[in-house]
């Protein structure tokens, strides 16, 4: 096809459009498999309605939260051909950041012989599993909402997405975990989401490709 | 203004200056040209869609065929990759952002992607999204990069007097004001980093 009549073509058929970003209702959806894939597999926790009374709870919640929540931002970004991660980069590490010093904060309250216990809790080696778990059956939702934007670094835009997985999936995974403190989930619930942003990373290479 | 800032911003208006000098068409005025062009087309504007597709053609294609020496061949089947991708990406354009520095970003995608598909490792410089709007040539950059070797030899203070004199186009009295400097000092001072430079050249020559 010779480039004028591809223009043309083009132009033809061009209709108003609205500024790209994640479909909401594909992110909604991701957070209502990974609800339905930890409910399922692993089980809700028993004592649900009562947790979700206690301040610990919503503090997980809120960092997990607070993650997909800059994830969302992030990949939005990367998906602009010419920005650059930027203050939602930024606003990723301060959370983390935050988890952290809270984490030692807690740590370094506690008498010495409790903080091993307070950090590891009865699950931590599985917690970071369970979470990339969730995320494997999350992501396909997430990389196909992101396939409609157009990152020009593929690698950069698959661990945003990945991240925004893995915090999804960790919120629901809280949903089931009996762990709430802390140093156990600024440790645990971040090396899972880690994970699910490296593997987003390998992901992006093929699956955001345009 | 902070020096660091001021240098930088002093050498990219220069930059500026030079590239619309040297080919008669200012590129801010071509960015806002193209920016008008895509914020229509947006809306849905067939018109101005068409002229913008047609506009940066040019362009593109200069740009693929610079870095695909050898197979140019290629370069034709990339520019239209690279038109479609920018018809059908159109959404993901933030109206806050140049036109440029997103329609590059596009072009130099699609280059990288290209050349993995080839199998080769795509090192593709990160450069100035003007690029897109200046006719740069390969020589053209050789050129910078040795403009500015000769002229690190001078004093920042000095340096940045010379190339707004000599390079940027401002006269001597306003180069005099913008650097500091009264207008016969000036005057001097670029006399005397002209014999220094001239100097430094004839000896790397010898």
């Amino acid at each position: 096809m010779k480039t004028d009549d591809l223009i043309d073509a083009l132009a033809a058929g061009i209709e108003p459009v609205k500024p790209a970003r994640l479909s909401m209702w594909m992110v909604a959806g991701a957070f209502a498999v990974a609800v339905a894939t930890v409910a399922l597999t692993l089980g809700l926790l028993p004592d649900l309605t009562r947790e979700m009374q206690r301040p610990p709870f919503w503090a997980k919640t809120a960092y997990t939260g607070g993650l997909s929540m800059a994830a969302l931002w992030l990949v939005t970004r990367l998906g602009r051909p010419g920005a650059s991660a930027g203050l939602a980069g930024w606003s990723v590490a301060a959370l983390v950041a935050v988890a952290g010093l809270v984490g030692i904060v807690e740590l370094l309250r506690l008498p010495p012989e409790a903080r091993m216990d307070d950090w590891l809790g009865f699950t931590w080696r599985v917690c970071a599993l369970y979470i990339l778990m969730v995320s494997v059956i999350t992501a396909p939702l997430i990389f196909v909402a992101a396939r409609r934007l157009a990152p020009t670094r593929p690698m950069q835009a698959g661990a945003a997405a990945g991240l925004l997985t893995g915090s999804v999936a960790a919120t629901a995974y809280g949903l089931h975990c009996p762990e709430a403190t802390a140093a156990f989930v600024a440790t645990w619930y971040t090396l899972g989401i880690a994970a699910a942003a490296t593997s987003g990373a390998v992901i992006g290479r093929f699956a955001l490709r345009w | 203004m902070r020096p660091g800032i001021r240098r930088a911003f002093s050498r990219r208006s220069c930059n500026l200056l030079r590239t619309a000098r040297e080919w008669g068409d200012s590129v801010v005025d071509r960015e806002a040209h193209l920016k008008g062009l895509m914020l229509l087309g947006l809306d849905g504007d067939v018109g101005a869609w068409r002229v913008l597709l047609s506009d940066v053609r040019p362009a593109i294609t200069a740009y693929f065929k610079r870095r695909l020496i050898g197979c140019e061949a290629d370069a034709e089947d990339l520019v239209q990759d690279c038109l479609i991708a920018i018809h059908a990406k159109r959404a993901t354009f933030d109206r806050a952002m140049p036109f440029t520095a997103w329609a590059y970003a596009i072009a130099r995608y699609k280059l990288i992607d290209h050349l993995r598909r080839q199998g080769r490792r795509g090192t593709v410089p990160l450069e100035d999204s003007t690029v897109l709007l200046a006719e740069h040539t390969v020589e053209d950059g050789a050129v910078r990069r040795d403009l500015s070797r000769v002229l690190s030899i001078l004093p920042a203070r000095q340096r940045r007097l010379v190339e707004d004199v000599r390079i940027g186009g401002f006269s001597v009295a306003e180069a005099a004001a913008r650097n500091g400097f009264t207008e016969g000092a000036a005057k001097v001072s670029v006399h005397r980093s002209m014999k220094t430079l001239t100097a430094s050249v004839k000896t790397h020559e010898d």
